[in-house]
């Protein structure tokens, strides 16, 4: 486990991983274990259809508003909202800690003496947040599986996985972003600033798009319009979708590596 | 503190295998931001740096591979133990095994199986020395390595200086005090505000240093008596007692001193932080 780099990133996110792994197999049992009583309950539906499109667009995951079907009800319960916040909330802390995290405690002048590449080192770090967060991604993928199964729920474990790998590209993106503003200023608080403060606004850009021409107009640069566009719960992911949240993920990459060969590392 | 300002402005001076080369100066003259440069952590403005003939900026990676380095300001993973953390340097390294390692941590008196948050700050240093000599490196880079130690260890410290110079490899060894180095270094810079002050054998800065002599008199001679004496100033007067600091040979200052009833004569070997402190301060020495 303490063969490079990227092994011991992740023996030191092992605890973390597990426990949030357990807190997010836990949500999906919770969640598919509420669904009986949520679907033998029309009043629900009714209720979604008097919402005003806004609150539509906000509480919504691409397809149709429904309680009565498993998509419907995975969508509005836990991929609309709770699983990306979950998500990018790890993989932004583990990303701004990647790089700036050794800067701030001092460690990166001792990593940094043994024969590894600054590219190599930021390469490393974000492979070993993919990891993580593939980890977790799995861990729900596989939670939500089972319990659809169990319950009854209705949807295929393909498109469980691409809801799920939607979500696990989504977060990738703001944490490799946390990790490129780690790298370029040394600082992890403001990569965990300016990475959250982008998902706010990518999220409020696509949820209430519905609003106004201009954000209408912004949807389509933000990436939870593509995370959930292709209603994934129904239809799966599509391409083009998957393809530019690959593409945040990758830029964000590039520019750490460019960033942090420019970097004079602090003591 | 390295920011936009510019930590050092003009350093030249060249540094020969198996060489022990001290790097002296006071705290924030530039040491550290010499050496973070060596290693491509910050990079020079302008100007060239060149280890092993490869230049520091864009070959370091071949450079960190050759080199061991102990930071000023030492900070290990404080989760692992002393042994994970050598283990998990050994691989970056390419080092196959721990066995020269664990001599050394012996010969430091150093247990490797704690974590490393529960050892001292001396317990600490013992690592960082170890991970700097470990794989045997032909440079040894040490940011006040003995920052820490008791005297015996600081003892086994310059034991493996000298080893490692025996062996052909080069030390370059920094710290504000010289009576750090000037046992195990044979050539030593001293740097003041980023500027290079002197770049010397240890033994020529002995020798440009004064001997202190003191006389007590029955009758102390007026002040300015010994003015004309070639290589001697007077430094402080204490009633019969005078100092005088002498330069050269002795001759003349004996010669003067026997026009005198002299009672006592105590003479002291240059002392070679007198001459420090005087650079730090910007007199010259000469």
């Amino acid at each position: 486990m303490l063969r490079s780099v990227f092994a011991k990133t992740l023996r030191d996110a092992r605890r973390g991983v597990l426990w949030w792994s357990l807190g997010l197999a836990g949500l999906a049992a919770m969640m598919v274990a509420v669904y009986p009583s949520v679907r033998d309950n029309p009043s629900l539906d009714k209720l979604l259809e008097s919402y005003p499109e806004a609150l539509r667009g906000v509480i919504g995951f691409g397809g149709e508003l429904d309680y009565s079907s498993g998509a419907g009800y995975l969508g509005i319960e836990l991929f609309s909202f709770m699983v990306p916040l979950l998500l990018i909330v790890v993989t932004v802390a583990a990303g701004a800690g990647a790089v700036a995290g050794e800067e701030e405690r001092g460690t990166l002048d001792l990593l940094l003496s043994t024969p590894v590449s600054r590219r190599r080192l930021v390469v490393e770090k974000l492979g070993a947040l993919v990891v993580e967060v593939v980890v977790l991604g799995a861990v729900l993928w596989l939670a939500l599986v089972v319990g659809s199964n169990a319950g009854d729920l209705g949807v295929s474990a393909a498109h469980l996985g691409a809801a799920t790998a939607g979500a696990v590209l989504l977060a990738l993106g703001f944490g490799t972003i946390a990790l490129l503003v780690g790298a370029a200023s040394g600082r992890r608080s403001r990569a965990i600033a300016v990475a959250a403060a982008g998902a706010v606004a990518a999220y409020l850009v696509d949820s209430l798009a519905s609003l106004s021409s201009v954000l209408e107009a912004l949807q389509p640069a933000s990436p939870f319009y593509h995370y959930s566009a292709s209603d994934p719960l129904r239809h799966g992911l599509q391409a083009e979708h998957a393809a530019f949240l690959v593409a945040v993920v990758v830029a964000a990459a590039v520019l750490a590596v460019v960033a942090v060969e420019r970097r004079d590392f602090r003591t | 503190m390295y920011g936009r300002q510019t930590g050092v402005r003009e350093l030249t001076f060249a540094v020969g295998p198996g060489e022990v080369f001290g790097f002296l100066g006071p705290n924030g003259a530039g040491k550290t931001t010499t050496i973070r440069l060596m290693l491509d952590l910050i990079r020079p403005t302008s100007g060239r740096l060149e280890i092993f003939g490869l230049d520091a900026r864009t070959e370091s990676v071949e450079i960190r591979q050759r080199t061991g380095y102990v930071p000023g300001d030492l900070r290990l993973y404080d989760r692992l133990t002393g042994r994970e953390l050598l283990e998990f340097l050994a691989h970056l390294r390419g080092v196959r095994h721990l066995r020269y390692a664990e001599e050394l941590a012996e010969r430091l008196g150093l247990g490797l199986d704690r974590p490393i948050h529960a050892l001292s700050k001396g317990n600490r240093q013992k690592v960082g020395l170890v991970q700097a000599f470990m794989h045997r490196p032909e440079l040894l880079v040490l940011d006040e390595p003995t920052a820490g130690l008791d005297p015996l260890v600081q003892q086994v410290f310059y034991d493996l200086v000298g080893e490692a110079a025996a062996e052909g490899r080069t030390v370059f060894l920094s710290s504000h005090v010289l009576s750090e180095v000037q046992h195990i270094a044979g050539r030593v810079a001293v740097v003041r505000e980023g500027l290079l002050v002197l770049v010397d054998e240890i033994e020529s800065l002995r020798e440009r240093a004064a001997t202190r002599v003191e006389a007590t008199f029955e009758e102390a001679p007026p002040p300015g008596a010994f003015a004309d004496v070639a290589g001697v100033t007077e430094v402080e007067r204490r009633g019969p007692t005078v100092v005088y600091s002498l330069r050269g040979p002795a001759d003349p200052l004996v010669k003067a001193l026997a026009r005198y009833r002299v009672l006592g004569l105590d003479s002291h070997e240059a002392d070679l932080e007198d001459v420090f402190v005087g650079l730090y301060r910007g007199e010259d020495a000469a």
